[in-house]
């Protein structure tokens, strides 16, 4: 008999695990853009409002 | 169970629908109101939608059942369903459809690639492709839930279908695309509850994943033939390993996986929920949403389906038959009805009828609102040289919604055969008439009117063709035989060659030919955003 793993064969196995890979990714997609594409672009406004801050001191 | 009981729960979940219906008449002001809720939806109500959109009784209870012959194979329809259906479906196409559809003003895919490429036969006749084909996936929907309360409550199925038909045309045609996303999600979260108890019910039953994986997979033919399972031939290597390549169940597993897998892509009553989005980010953040709203309907639904066939064989029930042309045979979507009458209890079965019944009608209701809006808006008032106010074209929209409603009713009322196939039928057509159009007007500047036209019309006369001369399922009833016996091509789901072929002739086309000055401006306009 061939081996199984949690009682599927290789093939099978395959689709479930990707299954739930499939769904981390989309889990892992959304908190990317919920949080960290959030900060970043925070960051970059950040950095763009110190810039603008620093030319007016210049100035 | 007391069917009193239903009928009251039943008239509670409809008053329900027709409250959220009400809200959505005097929610809608605008035609962009009716047809698409205002462009105002968020996260969770987009993938809320989209997956009750998707997922209807035909996945749930014809999936579950085909799952209970061919056995965990066909979880790699759940890892499409969710990679492509969601990811692909989202970050490809939804954010690029969205932007498209507010630059050319476009509420419907019909509009969306008349306005794109200047033609409003274009809009017209994919309108009319829709509407046509979506009455009769339509019916397959109705035809699933009817049966499963003819099963549970030995309702008359033709009194079945009139209810549903009415309480899904009523709140419908009434609130419009704001009913129908509101009405989604209630239904969506019936419907996660519904799975998530059925699915933890049975694995405990049977002792947990692992165990319960095993038990399947040490079902003999011999078991199987026992209880009269169709699993006995149709999963020769066992319900947990995937059958022989090429074999006849490896096409019919390869078959279901790619049509409804692929085909998801180009279906209008979902592209139509790109539209509803308030901005990207909410397009972005419904993904993870409807990833979890897919993994707990299909994979749970695929899952259990071989896993029945354990119980019924632990407790000798035989596997559910039917009677087709005098003979008696295999009744797959009897499969999860019959489990559920047999191991849970009566308060359980409620609330799994309400997740079908909630599946069936989300389903149903953006089928009809897309096929109404493509009738209506797309065909009758394009055709009519008349400008029209928002309120006459909702109203417009509404009659039409009111036809096909009528037509779908007695499509139903004279159903065909196994319901799953009707949805890899329409999955496939849809998707080997409108993906490469689609795909290409959204990410090819150079495609063109007449490479649309050549290959919406190639991809839409293959699929036609293959369906009635060659396809296993079909041809047999429309030409006796099928015109290539070898199984390994008539098995075929057209979307192997129809898809492709649907690409070439429009990239050659679009290569072949130019776009006129007219079409070059909408093609610039249509890009200004993305």
């Amino acid at each position: 008999m061939m081996n199984l793993i949690l009682g599927m064969d290789i093939g099978v196995f395959l689709a479930w695990i990707g299954t739930l890979l499939a769904t981390v990714l989309c889990i892992v997609y959304g908190l990317y853009y919920q949080f960290i594409k959030k900060s970043e672009e925070k960051q970059q406004t950040k950095s763009l409002k110190e810039e603008e801050k620093k030319q007016e001191e210049d100035q | 169970m007391d069917i009193v009981f239903f009928i009251i729960s039943m008239s509670l979940f409809a008053l329900v629908f027709f409250i959220l219906g009400y809200l959505g008449y005097r929610q809608t002001k605008t035609a962009e109101d009716y047809f698409i809720a205002g462009r105002k939806m968020g996260a969770v109500l987009i993938a809320f939608s989209y997956g009750a959109t998707f997922i209807s009784a035909v996945a749930l209870i014809g999936f579950s059942g085909i799952a209970s012959v061919y056995g965990l194979s066909i979880l790699w329809l759940a890892f499409l369903n969710i990679f492509v259906g969601i990811f692909i479906a989202f970050v490809v196409y939804g954010l690029r459809t969205r932007k498209m559809g507010l630059s050319l003003k476009a509420m419907t895919l019909p509009e969306l690639l008349g306005h794109r490429f200047n033609s409003v036969k274009l809009q017209q006749v994919s309108g009319l492709i829709i509407g046509i084909f979506m009455v009769a996936y339509t019916s397959a929907v109705f035809l699933a839930i009817a049966s499963l309360f003819q099963v549970t409550f030995a309702i008359p199925y033709w009194l079945c279908v009139v209810v549903f038909t009415v309480i899904v045309g009523i709140y419908l045609i009434i609130g419009g695309a704001y009913a129908v996303m509101w009405t989604h999600a209630v239904q969506a979260i019936v419907m996660l509850v519904g799975m998530i108890i059925l699915t933890v019910g049975v694995y405990w039953i049977l002792g947990g994943i692992g165990p319960a994986h095993e038990a399947a997979a040490a079902l003999t033919p011999e078991m199987l033939q026992s209880i009269g399972s169709p699993a006995a031939t149709q999963a020769p290597n066992g319900l947990t390993s995937m059958p022989p390549f090429l074999s006849m169940p490896f096409m019919m597993i390869l078959t279901l996986i790619f049509g409804v897998g692929i085909g998801v892509l180009a279906q209008p009553q979902l592209i139509t929920r790109y539209l509803t989005a308030k901005n990207d980010k909410a397009l972005r953040l419904a993904i993870p949403y409807g990833g979890l709203f897919i993994l707990l309907m299909t994979f749970t639904a695929f899952s259990i389906g071989p896993l029945c066939n354990v119980l019924m064989y632990r407790n000798n029930i035989s596997y559910p038959t039917k009677i087709v042309g005098g003979a008696l045979t295999a009744n797959p979507d009897a499969v999860i009805p019959t489990i559920i009458n047999q191991f849970f209890p009566s308060w359980f079965i409620l609330i799994f009828l309400f997740a079908i019944l909630a599946a069936a009608m989300s389903t149903a209701a953006a089928l009809l609102h897309t096929a109404g809006a493509a009738i209506g808006r797309d065909v009758y008032e394009t055709s009519s040289k008349k400008q029209f106010s928002p309120k006459k074209s909702i109203f417009i929209t509404r009659i039409a919604t009111v036809i096909i409603v009528i037509a779908t009713l007695i499509i139903s009322l004279n159903p065909l055969d196994v319901v799953a196939y009707m949805t890899a039928f329409f999955f496939g057509l849809m998707a080997c008439t409108f993906l490469a159009p689609y795909t290409l007007m959204l990410y090819w500047k150079r495609t063109n009117r007449t490479g649309v036209w050549i290959g919406m019309l190639g991809g839409f006369l293959f699929t036609i063709t293959w369906y009635i001369l060659i396809y296993f399922k079909t041809a047999p009833k429309i030409i006796g035989s099928p015109l290539i016996g070898n199984y390994v091509i008539n098995m075929l789901d057209p979307i192997f060659i129809g898809l492709p072929l649907s690409f070439l002739l429009t990239i050659l086309c679009s290569i072949l030919s130019k776009q006129d000055t007219e079409e070059e401006t909408l093609m610039k306009k249509s890009f200004e955003n993305i």
